[in-house]
């Protein structure tokens, strides 16, 4: 038993050596990103974490701030239709989170409120303003969204985080933490190697991915502005959704449900809530099957919040001309700043006023920049058809929220 | 009990501990029996679960403890036939699953390899050929031992009782680095490099049976690559579930029989199965392939026909080898294939002697053309012929059969024999080129701290390489 005992002890030596000279080494390659109090996954890429899932599951602690913050969830438009750059510009008062992840269904988002929940305390969620960018293709069931048998069945993205490296455990309820929160940014510090690994990993692989494979690189904001559809595009689009919703006819009324809960759990816990319908081009929209059940599905939830405070409905159901859409779902970059415009113009004053509310001084205290909003409202005159239609929650007529002279409200002291 | 989860380690742990903490023969085998019982119970979620197994044991020792008062080859050829079909009743073989089955779930995990201890034990109980009667605590740590539970080795009883409860290693400092390295060189096979050839195995495969149409070319391109990932993932999982036993074994001080011997060195299918799943080819040979070659002996003496005797017996046992592995229709392709394959190699054998003689048939086997065109060979018939392991359902298995034509298949076989060829060719003369030049290197290898680092790095790489992978890594063998 001595000598098993003085094996494992060399062992253990040997490998917390090569360990802390490898951590030591991710220091230099890769520093550590500012903690700036919000995230934006779509620059996923350039943090040491690479992939949205990772970087909001590792990194999501910044999020525990008093300030105001507006977390946008839900899935690749949202992550690209209202980015964090532009909203952040158009909404002074709060911190703008983009949390989007690509192919979220709404049991991820569900599971991605819980998670910033988690590293949050109490001040820190009651200040939180949730923009949940919803469409029909996100109301697929779990099993059928990630059936590959590259993970443990009904896992989504932020799970197979969860488990991947052993910061939750499995258990026939569901995950459960085996890292407490408060310890997540050291967990997050401790596993750099394996975070160094795979970035060598993905930089080594991707011209292999990409050949044999066939996994193209993200198109440039050049390629998404002259990008075109053809019949064909279009036509194997309509199979791709068909497929990726479970081969069904319908989207799924437990998706449907289970968004219905998140809100409602959201507002009961003190915080805001901007349901956003998100437009998808009009060949789509009027082609698939999903779309009837889908649009009977949020008008059913517009109508069972309406009324309830801290809640806020946005259509954006005329954004649909086929030229504005990269591909079936996906704004080009000049509509995605009509879309900020339109949320901004839903957030500036819902955000605006829970904070000087609060704290009257905050917005000049903040170091937050003030947008330019003459220039906003110049450029946006090129869609006028952004002007902002907001469905007011509490008595269900459209509204203008735009001030009488074009510039959205600002942040006033 | 996955073999890669945190509980594991801590189970292996605590039964490594309790085993030295006494060296007494009876308390030591009380920590083995434990431990085996501990580690099937994680398998299951309710002891109802756990109850086809008992029966299965139970009724296995019964039939060994009535061979071996008997004597007789009626109580053997009952006892065989008996334990036989309430396997394939448990197993749920396709053709048994929709006349009858237990309404409820239950453990299959390893039940293919206790069949094995269990025939063993009844026929060796029946030539005498048992050190002493079993008792039914000895026959669960045979039949259940943890280490070779889940996917073997089929050890022997007259070799396991050898080491039941003793020190048949003698540990030292040495030995014990030995063990941990096996052990991290097996779950550095399983978790890395089996993995990683799955990964391609999984993202190509799904195209052999998608819509888009292929080109004979692509198509047969496509099908090679995957049949050789597939064969890849097979070995490293397999072999690397090997090492991690052994490695633990020798812990515990038990010597587990090898079951890889470098088999795609080989140059004939039949010395193949010399050198993969060896303890399955030795059961094999042992308990059928002798025996039934026997049989046919004496009912056809005739000395010109014993060669061609050969080749029946070695058809016979290879396509009962074949269907062991599955429980679909497909396995009795697979078990054709491998009957084929070894009756075909066992005839060019003959051929070759008649044609050429011995001494030329040797001097022709000994070019270096023909061994690695012969290793190129082998390894592209098993790797096609394993493709009915990762098609298990007869429908899919003829929508690819039918896809794939003689054109695709044979394309990809002559892809895959050529390929094999020149990489077993190249990397031999690599690997020699660094052998002849590797004394100051071995001098360096052998010292404390170069050892333990090599050690440390494998480690960390599969720790690392492995969270790369969406789920964790599982024994492929464990299905069969």
């Amino acid at each position: 038993m001595k000598l098993i005992l003085h094996q494992i002890a060399l062992t253990t030596l040997c490998f917390g050596l090569l360990y802390g000279a490898v951590l030591g080494f991710t220091f230099l390659v890769f520093p550590d990103p500012p903690r700036v109090g919000w995230l934006d996954l779509e620059t996923s890429d350039t943090t040491p974490y690479r992939t949205a899932t990772k970087n909001f599951f590792l990194a999501r602690d910044v999020l525990d701030v008093p300030d105001q913050k507006v977390l946008l969830i839900g899935a690749s438009n949202t992550l690209v239709g209202f980015t964090q750059r532009s909203v952040q510009a158009l909404v002074p008062c709060a911190k703008v989170s983009n949390l989007a992840i690509g192919s979220a269904n709404i049991t991820e988002l569900h599971q991605l409120v819980d998670l910033v929940h988690e590293v949050q305390d109490e001040g820190a969620r009651r200040s939180n303003t949730f923009v949940i960018g919803v469409w029909f293709g996100m109301f697929a069931d779990t099993e059928k969204r990630w059936p590959g048998p590259d993970r443990h069945h009904g896992d989504t993205d932020l799970d197979v985080e969860r488990y991947r490296y052993g910061f939750y455990r499995r258990t026939s309820t569901g995950p459960v933490a085996t890292l407490p929160p408060e310890w997540l940014r050291a967990g997050a510090l401790l596993i750099r190697p394996y975070l160094l690994v795979e970035e060598v990993t993905r930089d080594l692989t991707v011209e292999f991915r990409r050949i044999v494979l066939g996994r193209q690189p993200n198109l440039t904001e050049a390629q998404r502005e002259t990008a075109v559809m053809s019949e064909q595009d279009k036509s194997d689009a309509l199979a791709y959704w068909r497929l990726n919703m479970g081969s069904t006819s319908e989207i799924s009324q437990a998706q449907v449900l289970l968004l219905q809960n998140t809100i409602d759990e959201l507002l009961r816990s003190g915080e805001k809530v901007v349901l956003v319908d998100l437009p998808i081009p009009s060949w789509h929209r009027d082609a698939s099957i999903y779309q009837p059940g889908y649009a009977r599905a949020v008008e059913n939830i517009f109508n069972h919040f309406a009324g309830r405070p801290n809640f806020q409905g946005l259509k954006m159901a005329d954004l649909d001309e086929d030229k504005d859409y990269v591909d079936e779902v996906h704004p080009k970059p000049h509509l995605a700043n009509v879309w900020a415009s339109r949320l901004a113009s839903v957030l500036t004053p819902l955000t605006c006023t829970a904070r000087t509310a609060t704290d009257p001084e905050a917005p000049c205290r903040s170091g937050l920049q003030l947008p330019p909003t003459d220039t906003d409202a110049a450029k946006l005159s090129a869609g006028e058809r952004a002007l902002p239609k907001t469905r007011n929650a509490h008595d269900g007529r459209s509204t203008n929220i735009r001030q009488a002279d074009g510039r959205v409200p600002r942040c006033v002291r | 009990m996955s073999f890669v989860s945190p509980i594991f380690f801590a189970f292996l742990a605590i039964t490594v501990f309790a085993f030295h903490l006494n060296t007494s023969v009876a308390y030591r085998r009380r920590v083995m029996a434990v431990a085996n019982a501990v580690f099937i119970a994680s398998y299951v979620n309710n002891v109802s679960e756990l109850l086809p197994l008992l029966a299965f044991l139970l009724l296995g020792y019964a039939g060994l403890e009535a061979v071996r008062r008997r004597q007789t080859s009626s109580s053997l050829a009952a006892g065989i036939v008996v334990v036989l079909a309430v396997y394939i009743f448990l197993k749920r073989f396709t053709f048994i699953e929709p006349l009858a089955r237990l309404p409820f779930p239950y453990l299959i995990v390893g039940l293919s390899y206790i069949l094995f201890r269990v025939l063993q034990v009844m026929v060796d109980a029946r030539s005498g050929s048992l050190p002493d009667r079993i008792g039914p605590l000895a026959f669960f740590r045979y039949t259940c031992n943890f280490l070779c539970f889940v996917s073997g080795p089929i050890q022997r009883y007259q070799d396991f009782a050898t080491m039941d409860g003793l020190d048949a290693v003698r540990l030292d400092a040495d030995r014990v680095y030995e063990a941990f390295s096996r052990i991290v060189t097996g779950y550095f096979k399983f978790v890395v490099i089996a993995a990683v050839a799955n990964y391609f195995f999984m993202s190509f495969s799904p195209q052999l049976f998608g819509a888009a149409p292929l080109g004979p070319f692509k198509l047969s391109l496509l099908y090679g690559f995957c049949v050789a990932a597939y064969t890849a993932y097979l070995y490293f999982n397999f072999s690397g579930y090997m090492d991690i036993v052994i490695g633990i074994g020798l812990l515990l001080g038990q010597v587990l029989p090898e079951n890889f011997n470098r088999p795609f060195t080989a140059r004939s299918f039949l010395e193949f199965w010399q050198r993969w799943h060896m303890t399955l080819s030795e059961w094999f040979k042992l308990y059928l392939f002798n025996p039934f070659l026997m049989f046919l002996m004496t009912r056809f003496p005739a000395p010109g026909l014993t060669a061609y005797l050969g080749v029946a017996a070695f058809f016979v046992t290879f396509l009962v080898m074949g269907i062991w592995h599955g429980t679909t229709l497909v396995f009795v392709i697979y078990g054709l294939l491998m009957g084929a394959g070894a009756s075909l190699n066992k005839l060019w054998q003959i051929a070759c002697a008649n044609r050429f003689g011995k001494k030329r048939y040797r001097a022709l086997s000994q070019m270096t053309a023909y061994i690695y065109l012969a290793r190129g060979l082998t390894f592209a018939y098993f790797a096609v012929a394993l493709t009915c392991l990762w098609v298990p359902e007869l429908h899919q298995f003829l929508t690819l059969s039918k896809r794939l034509g003689i054109t695709g298949t044979g394309g990809a076989f002559v892809l895959l024999a050529l390929s094999f060829s020149a990489a077993a060719l190249i990397l031999d003369s690599v690997v020699a080129w660094f052998s002849s030049r590797g004394d100051g290197l071995r001098a360096v290898s052998e010292g404390l701290v170069y050892k333990n680092m090599s050690l440390a790095i494998r480690i960390l790489a599969m720790l690392v390489i492995a969270s790369i992978f969406n789920a964790p890594a599982d024994f492929v063998y464990k299905a069969f």
